[in-house]
């Protein structure tokens, strides 16, 4: 027990440093990096965050959503109104848009995932649309014509510390109990009971995290862009998100790295295309989903593609034909 | 008490439009179990089709509305072959996304032929005011209520009584054993899809007619909006569909008879998302047991 | 001593009643059979016990504790674990992850210990995966630990719901069907495996319609037609029942049978 203790301590001050290092880093590159190119640096780490969220909740535990963006205007809304109306640091505000999307997500969760498959869909799709033309309607959110005189807060550390702390705690979280016990209502919420899971509790947790993560990209979002407005957030926002998810292959957290950088990337590739960019990007949705249908890393398994390689260099050290 | 009426009148003719496009909604997923999103984009093309005859070639409005019937229809087949079809073995999630690709694809296009501006539609008729009693009720009212009633009922027929309406009810309650039983599962499915985009492309030339406006993205929030008409009513239930089709309609009409106009959009959904919690398989939809 | 008893219990579909006013008393640490002809209600009395249906009358009680109204996930946890007649396995998981989440009611780790990895979480997770690796051994997959579910045989498959079944320590365990479609020197096998986790404390119930399988390893014979108790008593004495034998041949004289609808009981 002392051991591991000991342990755990290594771990712990070891993670702190490789946040350190990536700050520093995020810092160093931020001084030499062109803007063009680290404003995208900006968006694949938000990107990154809001898509972990929806895996949580789409790919580990099987609930389809389609109002993520929703999650991600309250946290963007709600950072906004802590940083400029209350003038609290930005940190609290970063948190206070975290916390207010996770307690719309166990809110929303509640009642609505009861609901299975499609219907969930169309749930979470109406809450969206629902939340947003409040978001249109209020006088503290700036109405239709949007948040102004946000300040620029976001910096390049901020955003690439967090992506990795997140993409940290998915990968910890994928490996626990708790993370297993979510797989198996994807899986099987029969099964899954019949061993003891508590389905709706874990559900409403992936909901909860999930939210918060959105929540803390939407305050990331409003910070950077200084700017947002309803519009930002709507049907075809969650999509989107949906999309990082299912490209890089639903459920996987690498897949979903690598899908939100290259849709990420993506139009910013297609902009010599001009006005046909979008209709490109349509394309390659569909020609993408008719001949990867599971995604780029479709069933691929990072984890024994690492030690597999590593097991073939000790072979082939050993002097074995491989 | 006159009022309401009026708006019960304007809730019916709005609702009549949202009917006929989750007719396509419901059918399609009765069938396959697929949202197809790009259906409010087929409505769209069908609005333009209608324009462009009107406008262009000055046709009259009956030639109008089979001209954007049929190119729905064409393109409703289209959509099935290309981003459906190669997909009908994958996960429900992949065919999903594929008719999203469908709609940004089918959006954009449009924005390049036409512009991103809202257009407006050529007067193809005088648009009358009669009375009747203390309400009122226009031309175009009568006629996109008179023609979606007839749409609907002609569906209702074929589906009810044809041999292709049978083999459709049948691949709806279980695929494989139509299929065993002679029913060409693939003519089917085009056969659904087709029909449900002739009926959402008729869907948008009314729509053009009635708002006398049509631009690229229309679609999205029309279709949206269907898909909860036919998720309230339902899915896969063609009553239901129609049910919910005018209730959405009336609906939104009587949140702007209470001022409540800006929130039109959201009532719809949060009467959606409250009828799914008390009954989550809609109005007129059956319950599935679930089975261990 | 009884650790499961169900009191009168009833349960109707619409108009259709598939368990009627059926008393069943399972004694602590023996093999207890429910047979009786398709449709007699036999794995809906599984799905009374685990609680994914609820009875419309009568009590179930588990170590003379009411069990009638709790949710699946708390029947499990109590002890009581099943496997299922048309085979529930996580099937895009490994083998090892299907019986690590069949670990989930021993932990205690939950969602804060496992993002800040707790020494708690640790030290449990290195225990629960022992076990785990234990329940594979005893059924023969550990060879197989990481191969997905869904690649595994049709025996392979039976024997790892098993596994996930057995991995909590449960007090009982229900069998829905285990030797379906299993060769008959897969059956061999798991009659031994049967008879191994009974000889642990376990006690077994099994549904089953392979008579080899439950006249070689039951102890005791409850045979069910339509969801009525017809007989009781040791493998001989059902063997020799008239009526056991009328419900499964037919009595020889033409009588309609026309066999209800199988909607909900399965």
């Amino acid at each position: 027990m002392r051991n591991i203790k000991n342990n755990w301590l290594v771990q712990v001050i070891g993670f702190v440093l490789v946040l350190i290092m990536t700050g520093l880093t995020a810092q160093g590159l931020s001084r030499i990096m062109p803007p063009y190119y680290l404003q995208i640096g900006f968006f694949i780490g938000i990107n990154v965050i809001m898509a972990l969220g929806l895996n949580l909740i789409a790919g580990a535990t099987g609930q389809l959503s389609l109002g993520h963006s929703a999650f991600m205007s309250i946290g963007a809304y709600a950072s906004a109104i802590a940083t400029v109306t209350l003038h609290l640091p930005f940190p609290v505000g970063i948190l206070l848009g975290g916390l207010a999307a996770c307690l719309f997500g166990i809110v929303i969760g509640f009642p609505t995932l009861r609901l299975s498959g499609d219907y969930l869909a169309i749930a979470t799709l109406g809450f969206a649309e629902i939340v947003r033309v409040i978001f249109t309607n209020m006088q503290i959110t700036g109405g239709a014509i949007g948040f102004l005189g946000i300040k620029n807060l976001t910096t390049f550390p901020v955003i690439m510390i967090l992506t990795v702390a997140m993409i940290a705690v998915m990968m910890w979280l994928e490996n626990s109990r708790n993370g297993r016990a979510m797989l198996a209502v994807r899986e099987d919420e029969i099964a899954a009971e019949s061993v003891g899971v508590n389905i709706t509790w874990y559900k409403i947790q992936a909901f909860a995290i999930g939210s918060f993560c959105a929540g803390v990209g939407g305050a990331l979002f409003a910070h950077t862009t200084t700017f947002i407005q309803p519009t930002d957030f709507g049907f075809m926002k969650s999509i989107e998100f949906l999309n990082m998810v299912v490209l890089g292959g639903l459920g996987s957290i690498p897949g979903t790295i690598i899908g939100s950088v290259v849709l990420t990337t993506a139009p910013e590739f297609l902009r010599f295309m001009a006005n046909y960019r979008m209709l490109v990007y349509g394309l390659l949705l569909i020609i993408m989903m008719i001949f990867r249908p599971h995604g780029l890393l479709g069933g691929f398994n990072f984890r024994q593609a690492i030690s597999r390689a590593l097991f073939l260099g000790r072979r082939i050290r050993q002097g074995a034909k491989v | 008490m006159k009022d309401l009426m009026q708006q019960l009148i304007n809730g019916l003719a709005l609702g009549s439009i949202y009917a006929l496009i989750a007719l396509g909604y419901t059918m399609v997923y009765g069938i396959i179990s697929l949202i197809n999103f790009a259906y409010g984009e087929i409505y769209m093309f069908g609005a333009f089709t209608g324009l462009i005859l009107a406008a262009t070639y000055k046709t009259n409005v009956v030639v109008a509305l089979l001209g954007g019937m049929m190119l729905s229809l064409v393109l409703g087949v289209l959509i099935e072959r290309v981003a459906y079809k190669p997909l009908r073995r994958s996960s429900r999630l992949s065919a999903l996304i594929s008719t999203i690709g469908v709609s940004i694809f089918l959006s954009t296009l449009m924005v390049l032929l036409k512009g991103p501006n809202t257009q407006g539609f050529p007067k193809l008729f005088e648009n009358k005011v009669y009375a009747i009693g203390n309400f009122q009720i226009t031309i175009y009212q009568i006629v996109i209520i008179g023609v979606a009633a007839f749409l609907m009922l002609a569906l209702h027929l074929f589906v009810t009584y044809t041999r292709t309406g049978r083999a459709m009810r049948a691949t709806a309650q279980d695929q494989d054993a139509a299929g065993l039983m002679g029913v060409n599962i693939d003519r089917i499915i085009a056969t659904t899809f087709a029909i449900g985009s002739s009926l959402a492309g008729a869907a948008g030339v009314l729509a053009g007619i009635y708002f006398n406006a049509v631009q690229p993205y229309m679609g999205t929030m029309a279709g949206l909006k269907a898909f909860a008409a036919a998720v309230l009513g339902g899915i896969g239930s063609i009553p239901g569909a129609m049910l919910g089709g005018l209730m959405i309609g009336l609906l939104e009409v009587l949140s702007v008879t209470v001022n409540l106009s800006e929130y039109k959009d959201a009532f719809a959904f949060g009467i959606l998302i409250l009828v799914l919690l008390v009954k989550p398989s809609g109005i007129m939809g059956q319950k599935i047991n679930k089975k261990v | 001593m009884n650790i499961l008893e169900l009191q009168n219990v009833t349960i109707s579909f619409g108009g259709l009643t598939a368990v009627d006013k059926l008393d069943i008393q399972v004694k602590s640490g023996e093999i207890l059979s429910l047979i009786g002809p398709n449709g007699a209600g036999k794995s809906t009395v599984f799905n009374l016990i685990t609680g994914l249906y609820k009875p419309s009358d009568g009590a179930i009680l588990f170590q003379s504790e009411a069990l009638t109204g709790s949710p699946p996930y708390r029947i499990a946890k109590k002890g009581i674990t099943r496997t299922f007649q048309s085979i529930r396995l996580f099937s895009e998981l490994s083998v090892l992850h299907n019986v690590l989440i069949g670990t989930h009611v021993l932990g205690q780790a939950g969602l804060f210990h496992s993002i800040i990895r707790s020494p708690l979480m640790h030290s449990e997770e290195k225990e629960l995966r022992e076990k785990a690796m234990a329940a594979l051994d005893f059924l023969g997959l550990a060879d197989k630990e990481h191969e997905k579910a869904k690649n595994l045989s049709y025996g392979e498959q039976r024997r790892l719901e098993i596994a996930r079944a057995l991995v909590s320590n449960p007090k009982i365990l229900l069998l829905d069907e285990p030797a379906a479609g299993m060769n008959p020197f897969e059956k061999t096998v798991l009659m031994d495996i049967i008879r191994k986790i009974r000889d642990t404390g376990v006690t077994i119930f099994l549904v089953e319609h392979d008579m080899t399988l439950v006249m070689g390893i039951s102890e005791r014979i409850v045979v069910l037609d339509y969801g009525k108790k017809i007989a009781e008593g040791s493998p001989v004495k059902i063997r020799q029942n008239d009526s056991v034998i009328e419900a499964y041949l037919g009595s020889g004289q033409f009588r309609s049978r026309i066999r209800r609808k199988e909607t909900g009981a399965c």
